[in-house]
């Protein structure tokens, strides 16, 4: 298994796609907003303006500049995907290693919450807690985290059981290796592909939900995001600016999805297909 | 008549700068019986047949007592021990041809004790040695010879004959078979073992082990002048006591053994005076670990003289003189009563499901011994061996490790019971991890039983371990990984980190079967060779019998899950008992077994079917359990358990055919 995972990948057209998109996507995320002249809050321009070389995609009714507050939307939308999804990830990793490891009733113990969380619709749970707490965005990554983590932590706990019982596993327990050891020099490495499918499943999942919850305006309305822009040039459909306004934020928002979605696709077709769960 | 032999202490030399040569020697030699004086050089062997014999140079000191028959002999003056010298005790000595003198006839020499002490007249003397030679095999036509003119064998014929001239009643032999062709060696077994019944008290002196142990009961053993184990006769190869014993007559080209030649670490040095405790000088402390093979034997010990040596010598053999004391059959002066064992397995059983893997099985490993487990695939050796190494839980059944519940120590201390045993997996390549790269793999034990002192120091014993498995340890190949790595290769780096923390168990599973021929012999080479430095116990898992010859003390023979035969590796492998042992000595058409003939009872023997030999009881009885005692050749086969006493007969061959003219024939003792 230590054969380099990427080798063969670069020869997949949905992980090329992908990479490219996402190589895209991240960058203008990440510098994007610099590169802008204005700032996104900034309100002294022409509200309604359609585009001009000042204003590259106009400017809209609150008389904001388009294009910043696109960049800076996709950013918003990037970070939380990347937290809430890093996260799920850590307490995937935490907990199913620690399940596998442990075994016995501590095992069968957290397999039972995870079932539990798995029918629990993280959306309702979100929507709700959103709207009564009105939570900082990094809170409710934690949240979508503390929901979402099974269907990783499952996957996790599989293939720590089949590692847990290997050779050089057994042999490092011989050589008189603490548990602790053992787990993060042999169990924690040999689990790596699973670390990027579970990633980008959660990362996908979350970008969806932070452009949901943002359209139905249950995010701090000053905070820039992509779903709270969709929501509202909506308002203004009957007005000729759905190329300029509406169509930006909604195919950042696609193209955002489908990256991710063609990199965890490709990770999972190359790695074990024992490795299966739910996107 | 006897001579007896109390608390005898030589010192060559003055007090300051003394060598102490014996040190409380006890002895006794009794009339019909031959006692074997063994030992490396410098033991003391030769000082000790002098003493017998008031022939110590003039710079010897003698304490304690030599009694012939209750009257002491030291300390009396040249004169007074011609009066025994000679025609009671006589002595064949060491070096023939220099202790004749070069410018007299052979025959005038063996008359010249008959004249001496008889006062014959010459020609009688002539006479009556003529005859004498005679009768020993040496033809007139040779008397009139001077001994230049005469072979080696011939000159310790005549030495023999001019001790024996005046009829003693006490003979020294002094290498008596040193530097004679086989057939000679013999002849003179032969006339030594002719002693036995006429009643002479014989003291053999020799390096020939195989002689000592054919004719000698009891046989001692001396090293650095004390008295380390007295032996039985037969016993010194099969069942020594003591570390020295077994490291001597593993050191002892054998015709019967199968097994390279061993040896014993380090290098006996001479006793000074001062470094004794009954001396006045200060006292070396010896370090916990010898570092260098020079090193080991040159330092004195307040404690146990071999202890320098030992390879299962503790902390406290060096703290106090070790006394001699009664065992079993003889005496022994050891702080740990005798090698030690490593390892006992006591009815240990694993089951599968519904598969019995390991039927309940004892075992028994001694320190520094290479037991060999063989058998087909399926005998349950692997399931045995992991067992062994505490990598498997068994079901049932005890293990005791160093003499400690080695259950009790896996839960309470994994750790410390860890650094103890070393294992080699079956398939090399799965027990590495392949994310790990060569220098992590070797590594990955010394850093759990860390810490390391320095990178460097860590790097060292890495290439260290690296050269000892003949690869390489440059920095591109330090860097590789497994999957870039031959299988051969992963197979020695596995090795190279079971031997990491220089275990006391080694369990390995055909740790050499990816390798070639070449390569093989120098990994066992390397291993043996730790078996005699650092007494390395090795339960090797096997298929390979020629390989089993090469490097196993014992081989256990395993079949559908239980120990089938187990015993000397010599014994098992030239006479097998048990009838699947034989299928795989003569491996020839083994491969398919025959059809089952009827089911076996639960009760019965699991051999049966395959069995040429099997009988009605075969079906219905199982064979007792073995492999409990190390010492003994076993076998569970209802069949063969009668023909036992027989083979060992056989095994004995050998050892009769060293002495043919050995009047008795019998046991000896």
């Amino acid at each position: 298994m230590h054969l380099d995972p990427f080798a063969r990948l670069q020869s997949d057209p949905w992980f090329l796609s992908g990479l490219v998109l996402a190589s895209v996507l991240g960058l203008a995320a990440l510098i994007g907003p610099a590169m802008v002249p204005y700032d996104p809050h900034d309100m002294s321009f022409t509200p309604l303006a359609p585009p001009s070389a000042a204003h590259w995609l106009g400017v809209n009714d609150g008389g904001m500049d388009i294009l910043a507050e696109l960049l800076l939307g996709l950013r918003n939308t990037v970070a939380f995907g990347m937290s809430a999804g890093g996260l799920a990830l850590v307490l995937a990793v935490l907990i199913g290693v620690a399940a596998a490891w442990t075994g016995g009733w501590a095992d069968a113990l957290i397999m039972r919450l995870a079932d539990v969380l798995l029918a629990i619709p993280a959306v309702m749970v979100l929507i709700v807690s959103a709207a009564f707490f009105r939570p900082e965005p990094l809170s409710l990554a934690l949240l979508l985290a503390l929901l979402t983590w099974p269907s990783t932590a499952k996957g996790i706990r599989a293939q720590a059981l089949v590692i847990k019982n290997r050779r050089h596993i057994l042999a490092s327990r011989q050589m008189g290796a603490s548990s602790g050891r053992i787990i993060v020099r042999h169990l924690v490495p040999e689990l790596f592909p699973l670390y990027w499918v579970g990633f980008a499943a959660k990362a996908r999942m979350a970008m969806f939900m932070e452009a949901t919850l943002a359209f139905l305006g249950l995010f701090d309305p000053s905070r820039k995001s992509l779903g709270l822009m969709i929501s509202f040039a909506l308002k203004y459909y009957y007005l000729d600016i759905w190329w300029n306004w509406l169509l930006p934020p909604v195919l950042a928002l696609s193209l955002l999805i489908m990256a991710v979605t063609f990199l965890a696709v490709s990770l999972e077709k190359r790695f074990d297909p024992r490795l299966q769960e739910t996107l | 008549m006897s001579l007896r032999v109390e608390q005898l202490r030589v010192v060559y030399g003055d007090r300051d700068h003394g060598l102490l040569a014996l040190d409380g020697v006890d002895l006794e030699l009794e009339p019909g019986r031959i006692t074997a004086l063994v030992g490396e050089s410098g033991s003391g062997k030769t000082t000790l047949g002098k003493a017998l014999m008031g022939l110590l140079p003039e710079n010897a000191r003698v304490g304690g007592h030599i009694l012939l028959d209750g009257r002491p002999l030291l300390g009396f003056s040249e004169t007074d021990s011609n009066a025994w010298r000679w025609s009671r005790i006589a002595m064949v000595f060491q070096n023939g041809a220099a202790s004749l003198n070069p410018v007299q006839r052979i025959l005038d020499q063996v008359a010249e004790p008959l004249v001496v002490h008889r006062g014959l007249a010459t020609e009688q003397a002539r006479k009556q040695a003529g005859r004498s030679l005679e009768e020993i095999g040496l033809s007139a036509c040779f008397h009139a010879r001077f001994p230049h003119e005469l072979s080696g064998g011939q000159v310790q014929k005549a030495l023999f004959a001019m001790a024996m001239i005046l009829d003693p009643e006490v003979v020294i032999l002094d290498e008596p078979t040193a530097a004679l062709d086989s057939m000679t060696r013999s002849f003179m077994a032969g006339l030594i073992g002719g002693l036995r019944p006429r009643g002479k008290a014989v003291l053999l002196i020799t390096h020939d082990l195989e002689l000592a142990d054919a004719l000698g009961d009891p046989i001692v053993v001396l090293y650095l002048g004390q008295v380390m184990e007295v032996l039985r006769g037969g016993t010194l190869f099969d069942t020594p006591r003591h570390p020295y014993t077994l490291a001597l007559g593993r050191s002892y080209p054998r015709v019967g053994a199968l097994k390279d030649l061993g040896g014993i670490r380090g290098d006996a040095f001479y006793r000074r005076l001062h470094d004794h405790p009954a001396g006045n000088g200060a006292v070396h402390r010896p370090s916990a670990a010898a570092d260098s093979a020079q090193e080991i034997g040159h330092r004195a010990t307040r404690g146990c003289l071999f202890y320098p040596r030992c390879t299962q010598a503790v902390e406290e053999c060096a703290q106090a003189p070790v006394a001699l004391e009664a065992a079993v059959s003889g005496s022994l002066r050891c702080r740990r009563g005798g090698i030690v064992s490593r390892l006992q397995l006591e009815g240990v059983a694993k089951r599968y499901g519904p598969v019995q893997a390991l039927a309940p099985t004892d075992l028994t490993l001694q320190a520094g011994e290479v037991l060999c487990l063989v058998g087909e695939t399926g005998s349950g050796k692997s399931t045995l061996a992991m067992i062994a190494a505490g990598v498997l839980d068994p079901d049932q059944g005890r293990r005791r490790f160093e003499g400690r519940d080695m259950d009790q120590w896996l839960r309470r201390d994994y750790k410390s019971l860890a650094r103890r045993i070393g294992v080699v997996y079956q398939n090399p390549a799965e027990a590495v991890s392949h994310r790990l790269c060569v220098a992590d793999i070797v590594a990955e034990p010394l850093q759990i039983h860390g810490p390391l002192p320095d990178p460097a120091a860590a790097a060292k014993r890495v290439a260290e371990l690296l050269a000892m498995v003949r690869l390489p340890s440059t920095q591109e190949f330090l860097k590789r990984y497994p999957h870039e790595l031959n299988l051969g290769a992963v197979q020695r780096v596995c090795l190279a980190r079971a031997l990491a923390l220089s275990p006391g168990l080694l369990v390995a599973d055909e740790p050499t079967s990816a390798l070639d021929p070449s390569l093989q012999a120098k990994v066992l080479k390397m291993i043996l060779e730790l078996q005699i430095e650092n007494g390395l116990t090795l339960l090797f898992v096997t298929h390979d019998m020629g390989l089993t010859r090469k490097i196993a003390d014992r081989i256990a023979v395993m079949h559908a899950g239980a120990l089938v035969e187990i015993g000397p590796a010599a014994a098992v492998l030239n006479r097998p008992l048990h009838p699947y042992t034989r299928m795989l000595v003569n491996s020839a058409g083994t491969g398919a077994a025959p059809a089952p003939v009827r089911p076996i009872r639960p009760a019965g023997c699991a051999f049966a079917q395959r069995c040429p030999d099997a009988m009605e009881t075969c079906w219905h009885h199982a064979p007792e359990r073995i492999g409990a005692d190390p010492h003994s050749h076993e076998v569970a086969c209802r069949l063969s358990a009668t023909e036992l006493n027989f083979s060992h007969d056989v095994i004995d061959v050998h050892r009769q055919a060293t002495n043919p003219i050995d009047a008795e024939g019998g046991p000896k003792g």
